[in-house]
């Protein structure tokens, strides 16, 4: 199964090396929203709010420990500054619904960001903080009520990708999933859902690709059908190794990647295999036996493709046809002769 | 005029109702192998080639109850003493008799409609390759179950390749299935019998020099 974000929205992202903080991936969306907010007017409104909206956050790590505190601020859309580096928007408010559907959704805010705090607004020190997606998971392995999923086998695919190696800004997990509203789409997501989740991960940041011929795929027939229908995943990520449920995080360079069409349009392809059980799999889960059968659109062009059968095939039918054409004359030809004999 | 009633009301409908799901199939699949959106859409020819395999799997199964109770069973059991003179006979008038207006070495009657060569490849088509032919298809629906490699190969392939090559057979059966029925008195004969149910021949033809049971007009 394959994961995404759950909300559009904003995020701090922080490099898990302990760098300086840097711009979400989507941070230039809130530009022109709020640049200067006056501090006083914030903490009230913010307090006025908050009151109000605390009583559907029962149960939450939002409600936990001080994260009401926190969220005093930070629950407010407009909550975020300019980066005097950067000259880009950075984004600091927390969606909570968003936030009370995510997997971290039992974890109180302290649980991750646990460096000086107590001062407002916080010192730029305090983003500082070294939050390693990898490192968390690791940590609390052996818990005995939530185990979360080991990332380390992620981690070791990640640093041999493009986005670990070439990548021209600082990268992190946080570049492309949001903790805040991280979760897993469920096994019954229909798959152009799940295709178009996935996508929507590579082309919000790679907007240069959202034209009706995209560079570098100007060699790919149909890029917009073929989106539509396959990952970016899928030719993006090396062909060893695939495991169904979890995507490879090396992601391979534009020259690695697989531009081979019969790897999914052909016999016996890497990726045919992988994508029609992907993709029939899904489609039962979601719809059921007969529905399942009849909506099956899980079939891929290509996939039953036999030059030599399909050759053969053809030449006998072609022969056969040919064969019984001169039977039919050769008929024709007894038929009219019993006609001039009986006559 | 000799008039024998060969096919009843229920042989005739699962006929051509599974001619039309056999067809349907068959263009749809022909669309979707080889990508030609142009005869059918892509996303019109899959669930409608899903859908008639699944109701030619139906009309299989209706088959085999018409066999078993509907009477029609018995023209399917083969004289296997006898078969390989009829075989010969048959043949032999196919590819030479036929076109020296030979008498036809087969007698069309209510108990035994189809000469050897007929039974044996409806045996052949109806209880071998179609079963096959529709277990690949449902094996295709349902790949997900399957494991990832049978004889070492890939499942989806091998079960792809299977579906193609009994695909390509059932179309070279149609082909000459469609020609072989006008190979009767007359070109029409035949087609006239399967949508009528009486079978006409002239009191000149083969039909009356068998003695069968059947009605004489």
């Amino acid at each position: 199964m394959t994961s995404r974000d759950a909300s559009p929205r904003p995020q701090l992202p922080t490099d898990p090396a302990g760098g300086p903080p840097t711009r979400g991936r989507r941070s230039g969306r809130g530009a022109g929203r709020c640049l200067v907010v006056p501090l006083l007017l914030l903490v009230l409104s913010a307090l006025a709010a908050t009151a109000a909206a605390d009583a559907s956050d029962t149960e939450s790590g939002l409600q936990k420990d001080d994260s009401p505190e926190c969220m005093r601020c930070h629950w407010m859309e407009t909550m975020a500054y300019r980066d005097r580096a950067t000259r880009k928007i950075v984004d600091l408010s927390i969606d909570r619904d968003a936030y009370r559907h995510s997997v971290h959704d039992e974890l109180a805010c302290r649980d991750c960001h646990d460096r000086r705090y107590k001062h407002y607004p916080h010192r730029v020190s305090s983003a500082e903080e070294g939050l390693s997606c990898v490192g968390c998971h690791e940590k609390h392995q052996e818990d005995s009520d939530h185990s979360p999923p080991n990332l380390a086998g992620l981690d070791q695919e990640y640093q041999h990708s493009v986005h670990a190696l070439e990548a021209d800004e600082p990268f992190s997990c946080f570049s492309c999933h949001d903790p805040h509203s991280f979760r897993p789409l469920p096994n019954d997501t229909p798959v152009p859902q799940v295709v178009a989740a996935n996508n929507g991960l590579c082309l919000d940041c790679h907007t240069e690709l959202l034209t009706p011929v995209p560079e570098g795929h100007d060699w790919l027939p149909r890029p917009q059908a073929h989106w539509s229908s396959v990952r970016c995943l899928d030719c993006h990520t090396p062909l060893e190794g695939r495991d169904l449920y979890a995507p490879s995080h090396q992601i391979l360079s534009a020259a690695e990647s697989n531009q081979n069409c019969v790897e999914c349009h052909s016999r016996d392809g890497e990726l045919l295999a992988q994508l029609y059980v992907h993709r029939a799999e899904q489609e039962r889960e979601q719809k059921g036996f007969f529905s399942h059968a009849v909506y099956n659109d899980a079939y891929i062009i290509g996939m039953s493709r036999s030059p030599i059968i399909d050759r053969i095939g053809l030449a006998i039918v072609v022969l056969m046809i040919l064969g019984i054409g001169a039977h039919g004359y050769g008929r024709y030809l007894a038929h009219k002769r019993k006609q001039r004999e009986t006559s | 005029m000799t008039t024998l009633y060969l096919y009843p009301v229920w042989l005739r409908a699962w006929h051509w109702l599974n001619a039309l799901l056999f067809l349907t199939s068959l263009v749809t699949g022909i669309s979707m192998h080889f990508s030609l959106g142009g005869l059918i859409p892509f996303d019109v020819a899959v669930p409608v080639h899903n859908t008639s395999g699944i109701l030619l799997t139906v009309s299989w199964a209706l088959f085999l109850v018409g066999n078993a109770f509907g009477g029609n069973g018995k023209h399917y059991l083969i004289n296997l003493r006898t078969l390989p003179m009829d075989l010969y006979r048959q043949a032999r008038y196919y590819v030479y008799g036929i076109f020296v207006n030979a008498p036809h070495p087969f007698h069309v009657s209510v108990g035994n409609k189809l000469n050897a060569l007929q039974a044996l490849s409806y045996i052949g088509v109806m209880y071998g390759l179609m079963p096959l032919l529709i277990v690949s298809g449902w094996a295709f629906l349902f790949s997900a179950e399957l494991p990832e490699t049978i004889f070492g190969f890939g499942t989806i392939w091998v079960v792809a390749m299977a579906h193609l090559l009994l695909a390509w057979m059932m179309l070279l059966f149609l082909v000459v299935h469609v020609y072989i029925i006008t190979t009767g008195e007359t070109p029409t004969t035949n087609l006239k019998a399967m949508i009528t149910g009486w079978h006409r021949e002239h009191d000149d033809g083969p039909a009356a020099a068998r003695g069968a049971r059947g009605r004489y007009g």
